[in-house]
């Protein structure tokens, strides 16, 4: 019987093991919204009802995986995280709350809100209230949105430090958390590990308007990023630069902590698709990202043995041949709901040289809208497809939302179970 | 080249200031403002939606010239008050519904509207169902397009169609439906009358529904 940690190892090597393993909550983007969590434990029996789940991730609000549920599951992969949310407070001094659906949970002792005139519920950064809220969760939500804080912009004052004011030097304390973090994960389990250390990704449109930031400066709004990113493309291929250097600085240190122990590390989750085609030119891609991500992969695999994550939401198939040659070993959501997401085909044409993490159910339909049979049957081909020949990480295509119901989860884990086995059927 | 055809060139290269420039110095050489639509901007923005049909443009080249066609109508549009000559391509209320904040796609399809001669009245993010059927009452609006991002909340597409049924306005509006999750058979399964994959497409359905409403 192989452990989860060899099991994942030999998945990401493209070598069949026993089964295909499987990734739960590891990230932010492979994760299960907290309604859905308790709704989960609650099937599984494996909590009283009523029982609180704890919001590991305030923004997108996702519940924790805890050991019961990753065993009952099979879960094989477990995530080492920074000590700070994206609101800015540490995971930590859990207090209780309800969401909007009624669901009780436990919340970090900094998420403090505030209703507004209309119902909708406002967090603040570093769950400071003095200064304004960075957050809203509009009235019946399920998660946060960021509230643009863009300062006025002077295209002749344009200053790069403006956008690096989250990308500082890590500090003895941050450290010291991943020093901890890493025996409790490595020594206490023997799951893989995925290693979140933030920092890589340029221009994630979901922390550009940095909701932690409790004055963020520089370009902040989400429209005039992404028109900065052509209008304004030497100022923000200077901010990359500069995020690059100091991100490779922090590697070098975080190595030195926690050496070669994780599997492998989440580099970007900037989106780089739509549902219809990439979000930019591939040739965009290639002046603007490109050399950053390859900076990145090269250090990472001159220095460690971790494989590189890269997730980007949509169609990128366009894409994928210059993700490869940037140097990413894994490729994640796989939204096979996008345009030219095949998943036979980019198994085929790209399996050999990328490993899947993801795509093993669609959760913008089958997942949400579809039956138990209908999921069933979906999942039974994407673990054929993907598995084949190793190189695959089951997970659904990003976090299983709010409102799935809780039949077809179970629906999906049972084919998981039932048709994961190598070989595979 | 005529200041049309310059206008027209720098809505699509997205030079927002000159596009405002050019719009100023047309009017200053007395030409109409409702004829800058059909002889610059409505032109110009068909030739944005081709070339992101094409895959020449992507997001930021349409968010651009967009902005560049902004300029010159909001220049205009005051001017056209009172225009008996001027005969909106149709009247469209859009939001994102209820629940739902995401606005940059609805943002684009607003802005490609506009551009193609429709008056829009965008009643922005999180928008409640009675809310669109005030505002279809009050500007008398023909089309209704409703954007949502998440599958939690494009569930909502439908309470907003329900309301307007309540309302007695459901055969006065065409109502067409978009965003990441939306697809054809959920727009057909909530009895909207069409769906578009992308800008381009919202506004060629607008066009077609706008013209049978």
């Amino acid at each position: 019987m192989l452990t989860s940690r060899q099991r994942v190892n030999q998945a990401l090597q493209h070598r069949e093991a026993d089964r295909i393993p499987l990734d739960l909550g590891a990230s932010a983007v492979t994760g299960m919204q907290v309604d859905t969590v308790y709704a989960l434990r609650q099937a599984l029996r494996l909590d009283p009802p009523e029982t609180p789940v704890k919001v590991t991730e305030p923004y997108q609000m996702l519940g924790e995986i805890k050991p019961d549920l990753m065993d009952a599951l099979g879960i094989d992969v477990v995530g080492l995280g920074m000590p700070k949310t994206l609101f800015g407070f540490r995971n930590e001094g859990w207090k209780p709350w309800q969401t909007f659906q009624g669901t009780p949970v436990l919340v970090p002792e900094g998420f403090n809100t505030e209703p507004d005139e209309r119902g909708d519920i406002l967090i603040y950064p570093e769950g400071d209230k003095s200064v304004p809220p960075s957050g809203r969760m509009p009235k019946g939500g399920f998660y946060f949105d960021s509230i643009i804080r863009q300062p006025p912009l002077d295209d002749a004052n344009l200053k790069v430090e403006d956008n690096l004011e989250e990308f500082a030097p890590i500090s003895d304390a941050d450290l010291e958390h991943l020093r901890r973090e890493l025996d409790r994960l490595y020594d206490g389990t023997d799951k893989a590990i995925l290693a979140n250390f933030g920092g890589t990704g340029f221009g994630d449109i979901a922390l550009v308007p940095a909701p932690w930031l409790k004055h963020p400066k520089g370009i902040r709004d989400v429209e005039e990023w992404y028109v900065s990113t052509s209008m304004r493309r030497d100022h923000v291929y200077r901010i990359f630069e500069r995020q690059c250097e100091i991100g490779l600085k922090n590697l070098a240190k975080i190595h030195e902590v926690v050496g070669n122990k994780p599997a492998a590390a989440f580099v970007t989750g900037t989106d780089f698709g739509t549902q219809n085609g990439p979000f930019i030119s591939p040739r965009a891609y290639r002046d603007l990202f490109k050399p950053f991500h390859m900076q990145v992969n090269n250090w990472i695999h001159r220095n460690t043995t971790w494989k590189t994550f890269i997730h980007s939401c949509g169609s990128v198939r366009a894409l994928i041949p210059d993700f490869l040659d940037a140097g990413f070993d894994i490729l994640n959501p796989v939204q096979c709901s996008a345009a030219g997401m095949n998943p036979s085909e980019l198994k085929k044409e790209f399996g050999e040289r990328v490993a899947f993490w993801g795509g093993g159910v669609d959760t913008q339909r089958t997942l949400p809208f579809g039956t138990p049979d209908e999921v069933r049957k979906e999942v039974a081909e994407r673990l054929k497809i993907f598995g084949t020949g190793g190189g695959y990480i089951f997970n659904t295509t990003h976090n299983v939302q709010a409102r799935v119901p809780v039949e077809n989860v179970l629906a999906m884990y049972e084919t998981v179970r039932d048709s994961g086995r190598y070989p595979l059927h | 080249m005529t200041v049309f055809d310059e206008l027209q060139q720098a809505i699509i290269n997205g030079q927002a200031a000159l596009a405002k420039e050019l719009t100023k110095k047309g009017l200053d050489s007395g030409k109409k403002p409702r004829d800058f639509f059909p002889n610059a901007i409505i032109p110009a923005m068909d030739e944005v939606g081709r070339r992101m049909r094409e895959c020449e443009f992507f997001i930021p080249e349409v968010l651009i010239a967009a902005r560049a066609s902004r300029a010159a109508t909001d220049l205009l549009r005051p001017l056209l008050v009172g225009d008996e000559a001027v005969q909106a391509a149709g009247v469209v209320v859009c939001g994102t519904v209820k629940g739902d904040l995401h606005d940059i796609g609805k943002n684009i399809v607003a802005m490609m509207l506009e551009s193609a001669g429709f008056r829009i009245v965008d009643l922005g993010v999180d928008v409640a169902p009675e809310k669109i059927v005030q505002a279809v009452k009050d500007e008398n609006a023909n089309v209704v397009a409703l954007s949502a991002l998440l599958t939690t909340t494009m569930v909502n597409m439908k309470g907003s169609i329900e309301a307007l049924k309540a309302a007695g306005l459901r055969d006065k509006v065409k109502i067409l439906v978009g965003g990441a999750p939306v697809t054809d058979a959920w727009a057909n399964s909530i009895g909207a009358d069409g769906y578009g994959k992308d800008a381009p497409a919202a506004v060629e359905l607008a066009r077609r529904l706008a013209a049978t409403a």
